[in-house]
């Protein structure tokens, strides 16, 4: 069972409930009726939401899903959930799911949050023990404070999304399905979520996650699928998969600009297939990044770096053959900016596993998410890069991307300097 | 039908804390708070001592006693019923959002009546006290109609929550029907006080009609059973109850069937 989801040939049909120029009220039913008409004039119609879906999920994979909307995304989340049955094909799950599709399902407005853990976490699939082991913990990830004993109706939205995302994330699935609910909170929240779901991809869980941040799914996922009008356009490294699909959206964009229409303006329809991507390389490169380990100063491997503390990151290379070696390491922000990028020749390395390491005394970076990417080529050969998310913790008064040592100081009284003649000047015009 | 009572069973910290939050929910914001699920009977118990007992001088002796016997049960069936009707419909909320067993929607409706009911059965003992009645050894029977009538119950949620879920108006006309079942079902009424017939033709003794009313609506013969344990103090006929006992299996069996079937739809229909 090493498959945590295998989706074969699934197919999905929805009946549409009115159809074109004729709405089904009592009145209109009782005229066709009366009229003899027996048969509708136009037939059922059905959409269809999946045609032939075809995806296998290893266990323990992250896997992102991206598509346009109206593609069948959330129809597959809710597949794989068990919430609708497909038309034909099988859907094969191995393992408890958790589904965070809505924060909050069954929260009842009246009850205190204390009261509602229980029947959420119950609703959600927990058994009323394992709920009540997990109250204290799912209190104090969601830092409620005193209004945990209050109804949840006097919470703020802020406040009711932290204590549904806490529950969903305690429920302890083997799969864990979410569909759009990472940035809940504030920046504060944000950040404990992330280093959660973190938490939840070191224990080997397999994550299904529908997001229209690419970013966070180049950043997040060890795979990646595209799905285009109901079928599976792409699988494979998520970086290729989100750079084709942003190919498709702009080449559907320029399509649209150039004729008038595309198919951006109608929901669902396919993205025009776009000239294959300069094909990956037939020639492989010689150094492989297999592994990127990140340690501050003392060799701990803390959830979110302090930008005080230094940064030590480990580079494992694989090198197939004898090779020179160069590598450069790149800190960027979730969007794309680079901080900060530096290049080393590491020399001619032996063939089998090689290990570089870059020390930074001192991080000096702004809080949030960051993306670190360790990148090994050989002269002439494509390189081969792998990334890893740099989380720094926030500074009380700190802001911006980056933090530079700096240190503070009241001068001794002295007189004021004179001003300037340029600002004199300036200031009698 | 096995399956579906299995499935049930393993749902049921599900379904108990459901219950309990209904139970709860209910005067959740009122100062009396659940006090109200005992003032509440106690209150129209007293509006009918007073029009029974002392406005209306000729109704049949220790009338509100009498008609209490029936009304709790007929209370608690449609209650069940008028709630169960719209508990698949109603929770789109968590139908379409987690992965939900449904039976478990209706099933709590009526467990959340179920204990409602059991828990004014004893202002009933209060009532019948002050008409100077004590309950008799005939309480032995009110476990086995419990059963019967929440299973009954159970079985006519689940066909009407399962189609309701297409069919919107059947919310309505349930709300009608059952006020037509009221004034059937002998709660009012003592259903050995109808007489025979003999007109169009058609001629049947009392006991014929009597026989006939009990046979033909299985809550009849329920409250008619509930009113010899309660108020009679004798032992409630067997016949009639093994009749319901029959149609109830057979529901049950149907409505089960029907529901597994549509369960599938139900999230995209709601």
């Amino acid at each position: 069972m090493s498959n945590a989801i295998v989706i074969d040939n699934v197919t999905k049909h929805f009946q549409k409930r009115n159809r074109r120029n004729e709405s089904t009220t009592l009145k209109s039913e009782v005229v066709r009726l009366l009229k003899g008409q027996r048969k509708l004039k136009e037939p059922a119609t059905h959409i269809e939401a999946l045609k032939g879906m075809n995806l296998v999920v290893p266990r323990g994979t992250t896997m992102g899903i991206v598509g346009r909307n109206g593609s069948g995304k959330s129809t597959l989340l809710k597949l794989v959930t068990g919430i609708y049955a497909p038309t034909t094909g099988t859907i094969t799950v191995n393992g408890r799911i958790s589904a965070l599709l809505e924060l909050g399902a069954g929260f009842h407005p009246d009850f205190t949050g204390r009261e509602n853990i229980l029947i959420n976490g119950i609703i959600l699939g927990m058994s009323r023990n394992e709920v009540k082991s997990r109250v204290d913990e799912i209190i104090e990830f969601a830092e409620l404070g005193d209004f945990i004993d209050e109804p949840v109706r006097t919470y703020s939205s802020g406040m009711f999304m932290r204590l549904a995302f806490a529950v969903a994330t305690h429920v302890d699935p083997e799969i864990l399905i979410i569909d759009e609910i990472l940035s809940v909170g504030d920046a504060h929240f944000a950040r404990k979520s992330s280093a959660k779901m973190n938490e939840f991809r070191q224990s080997g869980k397999t994550i299904l996650l529908v997001t229209h941040d690419l970013g966070s799914i180049e950043t997040w996922c060890d795979a990646a699928v595209w799905i285009d009008g109901g079928k599976t356009r792409m699988v494979g490294d998520p970086r290729q998969v989100v750079s084709a699909y942003r190919q498709a959206i702009a080449a559907a964009e320029a399509e649209g600009d150039r004729t008038g229409h595309s198919a951006l303006s109608a929901p669902g329809l396919a993205l025009p297939q776009v000239e294959a991507a300069p094909a990956p390389a037939e020639v492989k490169s010689p150094a492989q990044v297999v592994e990127l380990r990140l340690r501050d100063g003392v060799g701990a491997q803390p959830s979110a770096f302090s930008a005080d503390s230094a940064l030590e990151v480990y580079v494992d290379l694989e090198l197939s053959s004898e090779a020179r070696c160069d590598v450069s390491v790149e800190i960027a922000t979730v969007s794309g900016v680079a901080l900060f990028k530096t290049l080393y020749s590491a020399g001619a390395l032996p063939a089998g596993r090689a290990t570089v390491r870059l020390t930074l005394p001192r991080l000096g970076l702004g809080d949030g998410a960051h993306v670190l990417t360790a990148t090994a080529w050989s002269a002439g050969l494509p390189p081969h890069a792998l990334s890893k998310s740099l989380v720094v913790a926030p500074h009380p008064s700190g802001l911006g991307l980056i933090r530079p040592e700096h240190a503070w100081s009241t001068e001794p009284r002295s007189e004021p300097i004179p001003a300037s003649p340029a600002v004199k000047a300036t200031a009698q015009a | 039908m096995v399956r579906n009572l299995q499935e049930l069973y393993q749902y049921r910290a599900l379904l108990w804390a459901l219950s309990l939050r209904e139970l709860k929910a209910r005067y959740r914001a009122s100062v009396l708070g659940f006090l109200w699920t005992f003032l509440n009977p106690t209150l129209s118990m007293a509006v009918y001592a007073l029009v029974f007992g002392v406005l209306m001088e000729n109704a049949p002796a220790r009338y509100p006693f009498y008609l209490f016997s029936g009304l709790l049960p007929w209370f608690f069936f449609s209650t069940s019923v008028l709630g169960g009707t719209t508990s698949v419909s109603d929770r789109k909320d968590l139908l379409t959002k987690v992965r939900f067993p449904a039976q478990v929607l209706p099933a709590y409706v009526v467990l959340t009546n179920l204990i409602n009911f059991v828990l004014s059965i004893p202002l009933l003992f209060v009532l019948g006290i002050a008409f100077q009645d004590s309950p008799t050894w005939h309480l032995i029977f009110v476990l086995p109609l419990l059963v019967l009538q929440t299973l009954f119950t159970l079985a006519i949620t689940y066909l009407l929550s399962a189609l309701n879920v297409a069919f919107r108006d059947l919310q309505h006309i349930i709300a009608n029907v059952m006020q037509l079942a009221f004034f059937l079902t002998p709660v009012l009424w003592d259903v050995r006080s109808v007489k025979g017939i003999d007109r169009f033709g058609i001629v049947m003794s009392a006991d014929e009609v009597q026989r006939a009313i009990v046979t033909v609506n299985p809550i009849a013969a329920l409250m008619t059973a509930w009113r010899d344990v309660f108020f009679a103090h004798q032992v409630p006929e067997l016949q009639p109850l093994l009749v319901v006992a029959a149609i109830t299996l057979i529901v049950l069996w149907l409505s089960s069937a029907v529901f597994e079937r549509r369960r599938e739809e139900f999230a995209e229909l709601v």
